[in-house]
């Protein structure tokens, strides 16, 4: 059930995701189509999720925005007061209780277990989105569980301190029993500054010819049961619910939206293996993760394997 | 003898085979009205260096290729126009499975689906010899002349220009193709026939069949176009002709000894969500090269079969396979991919689906949608198909001979196309 719009406020507004913006040049949306964005949100009953450029929007703009409750996606240095804050990079000061995201490559991320082990100490939650998934390969493995398995011991020693910050990568599969994935075209859709609507920015950004609707027609989403779990061969019967489900990256690798590639796949399984450590953990040292329940052991990073009807 | 009582579908080791198709050439003699392949040109020939490269990587990475057998098919355009180059391919083959010690040696087939009218050149029929034991070849002959020179013209200079001839000026092939016939059967007795259907063939179904048996052919493989190209009543007049045929056959007793796909008597049951759920067509089981040395899922896949969509290359002879490209035809299953409408169709079984079509005719760039333009067509013949059967059914329960046919009957698996 559609749930969220993302408004895409300029062609310059910051990636919260997997996608890049690679536009340098500035594109404000209408204040027509922003008034009119909001108004279809209200009678859709969305919750809306603004995301900011890095730079000042006109006065007329904010006053707008400000009409209904609504989620700012921000960068860092706009975004002390912002619901989700962007960061720009490692060195960044992070705000004290907020919900940050941190766009990063394995590699830096293992660089940088150090900083996200202070951050957490401040922060609410932080989000890690690995901008390189399509390029892992299973020799990363080993590399990147090792990562998982150093910034798991870090959490348990935080929360057996009583401290328990959320870091995606680990600890949204603790809390979870079913998928719980991005839902690009399911449960949410994205306004851009053309005032085309598009799965989600990283289709815009792509193609903007690939739009699914505007806002004089309303939304037309071909095959949208295809964005659904239902419809998913692989990912309906996975349990690596915290997976980001990217149905961008499925289009990009796999050409099919509804099927995930080896590499999400195997990103996906050693975060849920390195979850389940760190539930063992956690148990171990007597802290209990409400609503938790047991992951199983599986040596299989790539439910294609099971799923695969043809081996 | 009700031993005699023939079904079609038993193709060779149904299941364990892998099928590597060179698309030789997009180059044909023909101009088949029907013909899916909408980008047929002259310029795009398989160099040998581009085959080789094929066979290399194929040969070289046996632990990948594991399924027992293999079909090395040869497709075009018309194949036969490649001849040199396909004897090289097939003499280079050989020679590396027996040099590798490759597990296909002694298990493999080279399969050709030919126009028939360079059967009998001099080449040919050396290759022919020279491979005999090993090889399957099915000629395209559509039924009675009217029917077959319907369809299947000669093409002209003008056409690769765009432009068509007029009807009176079209030519048909069936002379050239039909005196090819006794030479074929004469070397392959028990060859069958693929016989392609479109709105305007409607009317000469029961005729063709029949003339198809009287050449000697006793396996007629014949089936409706997938494409979206039915008009109003076309089923009706489908339904009119299958029954036709059916009392022809039973009248005649050609089901003693003579086959048609059209009659099969699994089908038009419905099938359950969990145990039939299995996908019709081998798409990515398969792979096709092309003269660029593209790879493809099967060759409904390259860009000169599409019609609306872009290629759908899984790789190439220089990087190999990207098996991320595959995983959406090898997840694939019936239900996932078909409308509510199909998944509660009583009537299910035995309807097919072309996953190249289904994909071109697709709203998104997406394997999952499946076509249902064949819908109406595959009901006529379900209709068609019940009487059939019930007939048939009849006549040797009165002569005695229902249970002894119960007990022999074979199970007829979907064919891969």
């Amino acid at each position: 059930m559609l749930t969220y719009l993302i408004i895409l406020l300029d062609d310059t507004s910051t990636s919260y995701c997997h996608y890049e913006v690679n536009r340098k040049k500035r594109n404000l949306i209408s204040i027509e189509d922003l008034k009119a964005g909001i108004i279809w949100a209200m009678k859709e009953n969305l919750n809306v999720q603004f995301v900011y450029p890095d730079y000042e929007l006109p006065s007329e703009y904010l006053k707008i925005i400000d009409s209904l409750d609504h989620t700012d996606i921000k960068l860092f240095r706009n975004g002390k007061y912002a619901d989700v804050v962007v960061l720009n990079g490692w060195g960044d000061d992070v705000p004290e209780g907020a919900t940050c995201i941190i766009r990063c490559c394995r590699k830096e991320l293992t660089e940088h277990i150090p900083v996200v082990n202070n951050w957490l100490k401040r922060l609410t939650r932080l989000n890690v989105v690995l901008t390189d998934v399509e390029t892992f390969k299973d020799s990363d493995i080993s590399n990147y569980s090792d990562t998982l398995s150093s910034l798991g011991k870090n959490i348990a020693t935080l929360y057996a301190s009583g401290h328990t910050p959320q870091l995606n990568l680990l600890t949204d599969r603790l809390m979870l029993s079913e998928m719980n994935n991005c839902g690009a075209g399911d449960t949410s859709v994205t306004l851009a500054s053309n005032g085309k609507f598009y799965l989600c920015p990283a289709f815009y950004y792509a193609d903007e010819k690939d739009c699914i609707g505007d806002l004089h027609s309303g939304l037309d989403i071909k095959n949208q049961q295809l964005l659904r779990l239902d419809h998913a061969p692989i990912c309906r019967q996975c349990d690596a619910f915290q997976c980001r489900r990217c149905v961008w990256m499925n289009q990009k690798l796999t050409m099919d939206v509804n099927t995930p590639s080896h590499q999400q796949c195997v990103v996906a399984h050693l975060e849920r293996n390195a979850s389940r450590e760190l539930l063992i953990k956690l148990e171990k040292l007597g802290v209990r993760i409400s609503n938790s329940q047991p992951i199983e052991e599986m040596n299989e990073l790539d439910p294609f394997n099971i799923v695969n009807r043809w081996k | 003898m009700l031993s005699k009582i023939r079904e079609s579908g038993n193709s060779w080791k149904n299941g364990t085979v892998k099928n590597i198709t060179f698309i030789v050439t997009k180059d044909c003699q023909l101009a088949c009205k029907y013909c899916y392949l909408v980008g047929k040109n002259t310029k795009e020939r398989m160099t040998w260096k581009v085959a080789k490269k094929a066979i290399d990587y194929v040969l070289e990475r046996e632990d990948e290729f594991r399924e027992e057998s293999v079909i090395w098919d040869f497709i075009g355009g018309e194949p036969f126009l490649e001849i040199d180059l396909i004897d090289k391919i097939c003499d280079y083959l050989k020679t590396e499975m027996f040099r590798r010690n490759h597990h296909w040696f002694n298990s493999y087939r080279f399969s050709f689906s030919t126009n028939g009218i360079n059967y009998h050149t001099k080449k040919v029929q050396h290759f022919i010899e020279k491979n005999h034991k090993h090889l399957s070849i099915g000629i395209t002959i559509d039924g009675t002349k009217r029917k077959h020179d319907l369809n299947r013209i000669w093409k002209t200079p003008e056409m690769e220009l765009g432009i068509q001839p007029k009807p009176e000026d079209e030519k048909g092939s069936y002379d050239q193709v039909v005196k090819n016939i006794p030479l074929w059967l004469q070397q392959f007795p028990d060859a069958s026939t693929k016989v392609t259907i479109s709105s305007a063939d409607l009317p000469y179904i029961k005729e063709s069949v029949l003339h198809l048996y009287s050449l000697g052919i006793k396996e007629v493989n014949i089936n409706c176009v997938f494409e979206d190209v039915w008009k109003e009543g076309d089923d009706i007049l489908f339904e009119n002709q299958l029954t036709e045929l059916a009392d022809a056959i039973i009248e005649q007793r050609l089901f003693e000894s003579h086959s048609c796909s059209f009659f099969m008597e699994h089908i038009g049951k419905p099938l359950s969500r969990e145990r039939d759920n299995q996908n019709w067509c081998g798409a990515g089981l398969m792979l096709a090269i092309d003269a660029k040395g593209n790879f493809y899922p099967c060759l409904r896949f390259a860009q000169y079969s599409l019609r609306n969509k872009p290629a759908w290359i899984i790789g190439n002879v220089k990087d190999g396979i990207d098996q991320n490209k595959l995983r959406p035809f090898l997840t694939l299953d019936r239900t996932t991919q078909s409308k509510q409408e199909c998944i509660d169709c009583e009537v299910a079984s035995g309807c097919a689906w072309c996953q190249g079509e289904n994909y071109d005719a697709a709203d998104t760039h997406t394997v999952y949608q499946r076509s249902t333009a064949i819908c109406k067509m595959h009901k006529a013949r379900v209709r068609a198909n019940n009487y059939y059967w019930n007939k048939l059914f009849r006549k040797l329960k009165l002569e005695g001979r229902r249970e002894e046919f119960e007990k022999q009957k074979s199970k007829v698996k979907n064919p891969i196309c």
